[in-house]
């Protein structure tokens, strides 16, 4: 009888453990095979079926449709290029250039993936719609009172990432190691 | 009983604890796919039948139907049973504006993707099929020394989903692009019995 107690509270005691693992591990987001250029992580393999049982896991639970390989690489950010994690009170300039590419685009949202509601209606630029300087760099301000330029509106202050996409890109990182200086910086900016 | 005995059956029951907890959270892991209740092609099955072409909702905040959503985009998507036959996908690119499609199993894994680039002379033809299917295809195909016309894929699942993005570089583009992105089609090809 008492064999059989211990018994079940040893299957009882490991099944918890291992579901609080993986749910804290889809919570947190493990994810091998991430590349890291500046701030910006990529997850080059999310787009084909050569992807780690974790990353699947996560993409299959939040229903996330990652970009195929052949059309493209998602970035995400969310610390500036000096390694602190985004504050929503603060203004952030994302500046340079981007890796050669057909079009980019680039999105604010919530770190779930939820589009920020504001007042222009604008969640994000393309490639083509920026202002640019005479060498071709450009500057987006993300910041939540209107800027000249090209601004990004933060709505109300709340936790936020970027997302950069670059489609039909040149890079691939099969090949090419993640270069920080090929892509755009993130410089923190005033804070309220 | 002494107490090194105790810590021994102690840390025998630790490491029983221990050894269940790793493959617990191994196998749930690896049955979320199959396991998670809102998959991508539940979602979209809302949307969208077996073997048409459906424009998705553009994605604005609070209405977004996945997670990081490019709302620069326009989407479109066609859901495949293969029971009832192969898929054929078919696009005319009349325009020069990006045009991406990627072929996803039912939890939204890729299984192949392209971009209008690849197009042969203006079109992309593409059919997915079982291997049993293709089998057969090639069994019935009478000349072989004709050049296939058409993209044979072999999806790894016998449902999914097909997904069409067009990009609208300018907010002004977005009739354009939702017009490219329902461009292409798709229809449930029926199989010849005999």
């Amino acid at each position: 009888m008492l064999g059989l107690f211990k018994f079940l509270t040893v299957v009882l005691l490991g099944t918890a453990l291992g579901l609080a693992a993986t749910y804290e591990v889809l919570q947190r987001g493990v994810a091998f095979g991430a590349v890291q250029a500046g701030p910006w992580k990529g997850l080059p393999k999310s787009g084909s079926l050569d992807v780690d049982p974790y990353t699947r896991a996560k993409l299959a639970r939040s229903a996330e449709l990652p970009l195929g390989s052949a059309e493209g690489l998602t970035f995400v950010a969310s610390r500036d290029s000096s390694g602190a994690v985004f504050e929503p009170r603060c203004d952030y300039d994302v500046r340079g250039s981007v890796p050669s590419t057909r079009y980019w685009t680039l999105t604010l949202t919530t770190p779930k993936g939820a589009l920020i509601d504001n007042l222009d209606k604008r969640y994000g630029f393309t490639s083509a719609e920026i202002l640019r300087a005479a060498d071709g760099t450009f500057d987006i301000t993300v910041a939540r009172r209107a800027r000249p330029g090209n601004w990004l509106p933060l709505g109300a202050p709340r936790p936020f990432v970027l997302m950069l996409r670059l489609y039909d890109t040149l890079l691939d990182f099969g090949t090419a190691k993640a270069d920080a200086s090929a892509m755009p910086q993130i410089v923190k900016g005033a804070c309220e | 009983m002494k107490i090194g005995d105790r810590l021994l059956s102690l840390l025998l029951y630790g490491v029983g604890v221990v050894f269940v907890a790793a493959a617990v959270h191994f196998i749930s892991i690896l049955l979320m796919p199959e396991l998670a209740p809102r998959d991508a092609y539940a979602r979209l099955s809302a949307l969208a039948k077996p073997g048409q072409m459906v424009l998705l909702p553009r994605a604005l905040p609070g209405r977004e139907i996945t997670p990081f959503e490019d709302p620069a985009l326009a989407q479109a998507v066609c859901l495949y049973d293969l029971s009832n036959g192969p898929l054929h996908v078919h696009a005319d690119l009349e325009d020069p504006g990006l045009l991406t499609l990627s072929f996803r199993t039912r939890n939204g894994s890729v299984f192949y993707s392209m971009t209008d680039q690849a197009a042969l002379h203006g079109t992309i033809e593409v059919t997915i099929m079982t291997q049993p299917q293709l089998d057969a295809l090639e069994e019935s195909d009478e000349d072989e020394d004709e050049p296939l016309q058409e993209l044979r894929l072999v999806a790894p699942d016998i449902k999914g989903f097909v997904l069409v993005n067009a990009l609208a570089a300018f907010p002004s583009e977005r009739a354009d692009a939702e017009a490219r992105a329902t461009s292409v089609s798709c229809s449930t090809e029926t199989i010849a019995r005999d």
